[in-house]
């Protein structure tokens, strides 16, 4: 018998696991311990063996994943190797990446009543409890609804609801808000903001840590199936925190962006690395750097309006059956050259939008004029040369059996016959994208950062005059959504179009060059993104939120600090606050 | 791509007689429904009963017409295929040459019959989807003693039939967009469905599987027995739907095998 330690709720041991149908262990003598009634943050890069964890800890591996488990695993004293999944299902709450797949019926209340069920406990408990989750989650409204009619964020809440009514001892949060707008965002880290209050054990895995660091009780960073750094956030922040940013990938809140850089320069005393708002405005104090004025780049006077106009829409509608009102008179035009980013809670019609410009939709009422025609006028085939759409989910758009294939494909469609020369756009687009070494694998074998990369990388190969992409960064890290942002960036200097739906605001800040809100169908705003988080009315209108660098920007404004310029990204504000770091990286660009 | 774009073939609660008629009684009377079909010899008894299915899906089920055609129609288009195949390839007496085919007397009685047993059996199957909550019908299979683990597999069954339909619709779009730039030719066209099946069945598969391991997540099947909050109450009223249905077609037999 192995002891315990009774503090600890889960103690992973020296536990090396390789998936069924993997020859490289994902989980490399990793160990690690979770104490009872704490937060804990688990971050890392894509394909480090996060999700594993999670199933590690729910049972799913080694019971219905199968592959090859060394080690030990000890949930509240008991190995999970010794229980089937569903005794451990009252020890750990898993709640899914995609929750959608684990309900099991058809309502909101019937979903969460779905686990006490099992457990057999008395009906009026079960009503109690359910009453009391939907209260929680702010789903008492959707109550009858069906699962799959919910919003992103309240599919979420209703993911951790029906784990919740179970009553386990732990909950496990696997990327919880991952493509949900900020403000539904917000909600659900609310919920388990709340719930750590509460006393509940947490391990949420994200890579939005910008409403958790301050709160967690331990932050752990895994590379490479390893634990590298666990502990306090302030002490990892502050040991590992370059490691972090530079080699892994990890998005980090903008406050403690800036405090590791300062670190780096090794010109400041640096005690603990800034996490809120506040505690970055007194770092900066401290560093002695604040002076009256912050100035950035001189910002656009106005939006570029100089490329050619290819789309135009005059009060586009469009309606789904049953009288759902998708667009209500939408007007807005996208000119060759701009980067275009659509942004606006789940379901104010961007999707739509975005159906009705590639020609999967025609319009209900309005004009849509595409390339000098209109919309009515073209096929859904003739369009594909002008315009192409990277869907959210890449796996519905490949239609070869190699990831070169599906390159080649595009490249064949776009008429270039010549087998050499596909040949070499092929072998570059790979090296471009990350993807030469999966060249051969077959496209649905990817991890999604990858399948994502081939996504985009099929479609940019076309050369269309304007290229759609629905969440670009979608489950990618930091490193290769700024590559992937680059490309877009690249092919935009060449004169194409780039339109990204998004609901990263970091994304908007640092690249879009004009950005339309969408709210219930219709454009709130349209203009510069600088523009746009000066206005708190729209920005609240359509569920979005500045971005912690704003919020920094307006707490030094109320201190009294004027800001001068454009600020969109950290590296603005550090060549800002230490224009030799500014004039170095100048000489550095020209050297290259 | 997020927005629902509203699905034909699913339950909604309506206030009607088919709603409130028992689960287990409903299922049975598709049963009922497609054994009667299948004992049949005419295309007259089938078109009656056609009728009749549809008649009681819009007034006993309330269930509007364009609903029904448009879930209804690929099974009707396919069930009309099959008919016409079966004017040419049954064996009979010659009654029309068309060229290297031949009509017979046999395909044109059975063409229809072939129809007819399609379309009902999918109509009456659909009536059951549309009038019945999946969950309502586990619980009720589970008072007929059925264990749970197995009625389960019915609602879950059901219950993955609107998230199948909304995968296509998805795929479908991606293709027409990317599908068709290559080559237009019947090889390529062909190809390109093999690509739409298998995508739209890895991940049916793979949203399975999740399904699965999310059931034992959340303890179903840790005991022999499970709690229902919401009761589903036998209605012996519910019979009637049965006895109709019974004698219609006893009746239609009676007077199939009487002319």
């Amino acid at each position: 018998m192995v002891e315990t330690n009774s503090e600890f709720l889960v103690e992973i041991r020296d536990v090396t696991y390789t998936h069924w149908n993997h020859t490289e262990p994902t989980l490399k003598g990793l160990s690690l311990a979770i104490r009872r009634g704490t937060f804990n943050v688990l971050v890392g890069p894509g394909g480090s063996g996060k999700s594993t964890i999670c199933d590690l800890l729910s049972g799913k591996i080694p019971h219905l994943m199968g592959g090859e488990l060394e080690g030990e695993v000890w949930v509240d004293g008991i190995n999970t190797r010794s229980v089937e999944v569903k005794d451990l299902a009252l020890k750990v709450g898993h709640v899914f990446q995609d929750p959608e797949s684990m309900f099991a019926t058809l309502t909101v209340e019937d979903e969460i009543a779905f686990g006490p069920e099992n457990l057999m406990l008395e009906v009026d408990e079960i009503r109690q409890t359910v009453e009391t989750l939907l209260e929680t989650a702010q789903l008492k409204p959707f109550r009858s609804n069906l699962v799959w009619n919910l919003s992103g964020g309240q599919v979420q809440r209703l993911g951790l609801s029906a784990i919740l009514s179970m009553q386990p001892k732990m909950i496990v949060l696997d990327e919880p808000t991952a493509n949900l707008d900020p403000v539904a965002t917000r909600s659900v880290h609310e919920l388990i903001l709340s719930l750590r209050e509460a006393g509940m054990t947490i391990l949420l895995v994200t890579r939005e840590l910008d409403d958790f660091l301050a709160s967690a009780d331990q932050l752990l960073v895994l590379d490479a199936g390893t634990v590298i750094a666990a502990g306090k956030p302030a002490d990892v922040l502050r040991t590992a925190g370059q490691k972090m940013v530079e080699n892994l990938g990890v998005w980090l809140p903008e406050t403690s962006e800036i405090g590791i850089a300062l670190q780096k320069t090794g010109s400041f005393a640096v005690k603990d690395i800034p996490i809120t708002v506040d505690e970055a405005v007194c770092f900066l104090k401290e560093t002695g750097l604040l002076k009256d004025q912050i100035i950035g780049k001189p910002a656009p006077a106005e939006v570029e309006t100089a490329g050619e106009l290819l789309i135009t829409a005059n009060n586009l509608t469009y309606t789904y059956p049953g009288e759902i009102h998708a667009l209500k008179g939408v007007s807005l035009e996208i000119r060759a050259g701009e980067m275009l980013a659509i942004v606006g809670r789940n379901g104010a019609g961007k999707s739509t939008l975005a159906k009705l410009l590639v020609g999967l939709l025609k319009p209900g009422g309005g004009e849509l004029n595409l390339f000098g025609k209109p919309a009515q006028q073209w096929k859904v085939q003739e369009l594909a040369n002008q315009i192409a759409l990277v869907f959210q989910n890449p796996e519905h758009q490949f239609l070869t059996d190699t990831v070169e294939d599906e390159i080649g494909y595009s490249l064949l469609a776009r008429g270039m016959t010549s087998a050499a020369e596909r040949q070499k756009t092929i072998n570059e687009t790979l090296e471009l994208l990350g993807l030469s070494l999966v060249a051969k694998a077959h496209p649905f074998s990817l991890s999604a950062g990858m399948k994502r990369r081939l996504g985009v990388a099929t479609m940019l190969v076309c050369r269309p005059r304007v290229l759609v992409v629905d969440e670009p960064t979608y489950g990618q890290d930091k490193q290769m959504t700024q590559t992937l942002m680059e490309i877009t960036e690249g092919i935009r200097s060449q004169g194409i179009a780039v339109v990204m739906i998004t609901h990263d605001m970091r994304l908007v800040q640092e690249y879009a060059s004009r950005v339309i809100v969408m709210s219930e169908g219709q454009v709130r705003y349209n203009g510069s993104p600088a523009g746009l988080f000066g206005r708190e009315d729209i920005l609240k209108s359509a569920n979005l939120r500045p971005t912690i660098l704003l919020e920094l920007l307006a707490a030094l404004k109320a201190q009294g600090i004027q800001i001068c310029g454009e600020i969109p990204t950290t590296s603005a504000f550090l060549d800002a606050l230490l224009p030799e770091r500014s004039a170095a990286s100048y000489r550095q660009e020209e050297v290259a | 791509m997020s927005e629902s774009t509203g699905h034909s073939l699913q339950y909604v609660y309506r206030d009607s007689l088919l709603h409130k008629t028992y689960p287990l009684v409903k299922l049975i009377w598709v049963f009922v429904v497609a054994l009667g079909l299948f004992l049949f010899r005419t295309p007259l008894p089938g078109a009656v009963l056609f009728v009749a299915v549809l008649v009681l899906a819009m007034a006993a089920g309330r269930i509007p017409f364009r609903q029904i055609m448009s879930s209804a129609k690929l099974i009707f288009g396919l069930g009309i295929i099959l008919m016409f195949f079966h004017f040419f390839a049954d064996p009979g007496t010659p009654v029309y040459q068309l060229g290297p085919l031949t009509v017979t007397d046999g395909g044109l009685r059975q063409g229809p019959v072939f129809f007819f047993r399609l379309s009902v059996v999918v109509l009456s199957s659909f009536l059951l989807i549309w009038t019945t909550d999946s969950r309502d019908l586990m619980v009720s299979l589970t008072q007929a003693g059925i264990s749970y683990r197995y009625a389960f597999a019915v609602f879950l069954a059901l219950r993955f039939l609107p998230m199948v339909q909304r995968e296509v619709d998805s795929v479908r779009a991606a293709h027409a967009i990317r599908g068709q730039a290559a080559s237009s030719s019947l090889g390529h066209r062909f190809k390109l469905w093999q690509r739409y099946m298998f995508t739209v069945l890895v991940n049916g598969l793979r949203k399975a599987e999740a399904t699965a391991a999310a059931l034992d997540c959340r303890a179903f099947g840790l005991y022999p027995k499970r709690t229902y909050v919401k009761p589903v109450h036998y209605n012996p009223k519910s019979l009637v739907l049965l006895a109709v249905t019974l004698i219609v077609i006893v009746g239609l037999m009676v007077v199939e095998r009487g002319l």
